[in-house]
């Protein structure tokens, strides 16, 4: 099957570039700063390292990997192998979606903000391959590191802050629509799953959507044609 | 295996390929050749799928390139010009990846005891050669056994050793059945390799033969000859079919005077230059 050979790639990439040893230094940094907040406060900051960091992972890395990819135009013999846009897209939300589990999941056992596991992966999950789907909008569009840095900063803003605001006690109820806020909905316990799930779900399906189309264009570039 | 009609294609308002028509037979090595910016890349890149908003028809395999999908790409090999692999991967993992695309593979390690990789196979493509990652790249082109194969100067940067394996590799697939659209500005390797070449300038097709009709058709060979005068070696040279006619020449035979006395056919680089007015390199 190409999306588990696309898949097995991805990792392959990543292990040797060494992201996963980045982020296993990563999670051991965060783990070590939650030991030093006094018990009261540390589920709500290891909740907001987790959303800020190992669920936000991939609009960062998809940035670096997708540009390694340019470089070493790889995505020239992708573009004409049977490789499906789509695939191609999942393959990277999926691998990069594992990382952020392991990581936050770590990070949440050991800050006591895992309350009902399974709640916590899927809200997690969807929030990792969100991030993902955005931060390969941004990066199919940019020709550098530096472009694709500075594209990130406005989405960090409108995903994180809200979010942050929601967590510490700033809460009307149009924010629940706001994907960061449905992801900490999910991940704590006591909270409405359903609505929670299925807003975090349709902003995840949308901007895979918007990913699709935004890579095939990518795609098309390498022929050549400005899209 | 590829039939063109009419094909124009412009990446601004400007035509940059116009009215282009030919096709490529099954089992053919057919060259492009060309001055950088001809459009050869531009052609290559309409013909493998990438550029798919152009004018026209282009079958390739049966296939309207326009209307492709991906399983289009099974029996399609690209060699770009540049390499295209993953730098801190094995030149072995590089090849898996790619085979694990396709339905089916060829053995990587034949493939890169072939060109002379294999005592290789596990070291980052990172540490190597340039012509080494020229022939690892020409390789993964033939990963998934394509009946047709798109090579986009597969020699360039090679020493002469390398570029006759790789040269070599091309004439047994040839010798396979496949198809192979060959991208040069090499008038050796075009003369050498190809059933058939197209001359391409400005976006259209000057001339479309194989080298050795080309070369007969255009170009009478020549002789050149060398010889003493008051001290001083000198230079002739005479049309083949006019040497009766050369009585300088007849009269050094005749004297035992000749110094040195060659043949030599034009190249295809000369008729190139005959019927566009422009050098291929």
């Amino acid at each position: 099957m190409r999306l588990w050979a696309l898949l097995r790639g991805d990792v392959r990439f990543q292990y040797k570039y060494g992201f996963y040893f980045l982020y296993m230094f990563l999670a051991l940094l965060y783990i070590g700063m939650l030991s030093v907040f006094p018990d009261g406060w540390r589920e709500r900051a290891a909740i907001l390292m987790i959303f800020s960091d190992p669920a936000a992972m991939g609009l960062y890395f998809m940035g670096a990997i997708v540009l390694l990819e340019k470089s070493e135009r790889t995505l020239d013999s992708i573009a004409v192998s049977p490789a499906r846009t789509h695939e191609y897209t999942l393959s990277k939300l999926f691998s990069i979606g594992v990382i952020s589990v392991i990581v936050g999941l770590t990070i949440g056992l050991v800050g006591g903000a895992v309350k009902i596991t399974i709640q916590f992966l899927v809200g997690l999950l969807l929030c990792s391959c969100l991030f993902s789907a955005v931060g390969l909008v941004i990066v199919a569009r940019s020709v550098s590191l530096n472009s694709f840095i500075i594209s990130t900063v406005p989405v960090q803003l409108l995903i994180n802050l809200p979010a942050a605001a929601w967590l510490f006690g700033w809460q009307p109820s149009w924010l629940l629509l706001h994907p960061g806020v449905s992801m900490m909905q999910l991940c704590m316990p006591n909270r409405p799953v359903l609505p929670s799930g299925v807003i975090l779900a349709s902003w995840t399906l949308a901007a895979w959507v918007i990913a699709n189309r935004t890579v095939a264009g990518m795609f098309k570039q390498i022929g050549g044609v400005k899209l | 295996m590829i039939r063109v009609k009419q094909l124009t294609f412009s990446y601004t308002n400007r035509p940059f390929i116009c009215s282009m028509s030919f096709d490529v037979r099954e089992g053919e090595i057919f060259g492009f050749l060309g001055p950088s910016g001809a459009g050869k890349s531009t052609l290559q890149k309409i013909l493998t799928g990438l550029l798919t908003n152009y004018q026209g028809s282009v079958l390739v395999n049966g296939v309207e390139v326009k209307a492709r999908d991906r399983g289009f790409y099974e029996e399609i090999g690209v060699d770009f010009e540049f390499p295209s692999l993953y730098e801190k991967l094995s030149a072995r993992e590089n090849l898996r990846f790619f085979a694990s695309l396709y339905k089916k593979s060829r053995d990587p390690n034949e493939l890169l005891a072939s060109v002379g990789l294999l005592q290789d196979a596990d070291k980052r493509v990172a540490d190597f050669s340039k012509g080494m990652k020229s022939r690892l790249n020409f390789i993964k082109a033939l990963i998934h056994d394509p009946k047709l194969l798109f090579l986009d100067e597969p020699t360039t940067g090679l020493d002469p050793s390398n570029a006759r394996r790789v040269k070599d590799i091309i004439l047994e697939q040839k010798a396979k059945g496949k198809t192979i659209v060959l991208t040069t500005h090499n008038m050796y390797d075009a003369t050498e390799l190809c059933d058939r070449v197209a001359f391409i300038v400005d976006g259209s097709l000057r001339a479309v033969d194989a080298p050795r009709s080309l070369i007969m058709a255009k170009g009478a060979s020549i002789i050149r000859y060398t010889f003493l005068q008051d001290g001083k070696e000198q230079q002739r040279e005479v049309a083949i079919d006019r040497t009766g006619e050369d009585e300088l020449l007849q009269q050094l035979l005749k004297d035992n005077r000749l110094l040195s006395i060659h043949s030599s056919e034009p190249t295809l680089n000369d008729i190139f230059v005959e019927i566009t007015g422009r050098r291929l390199a």
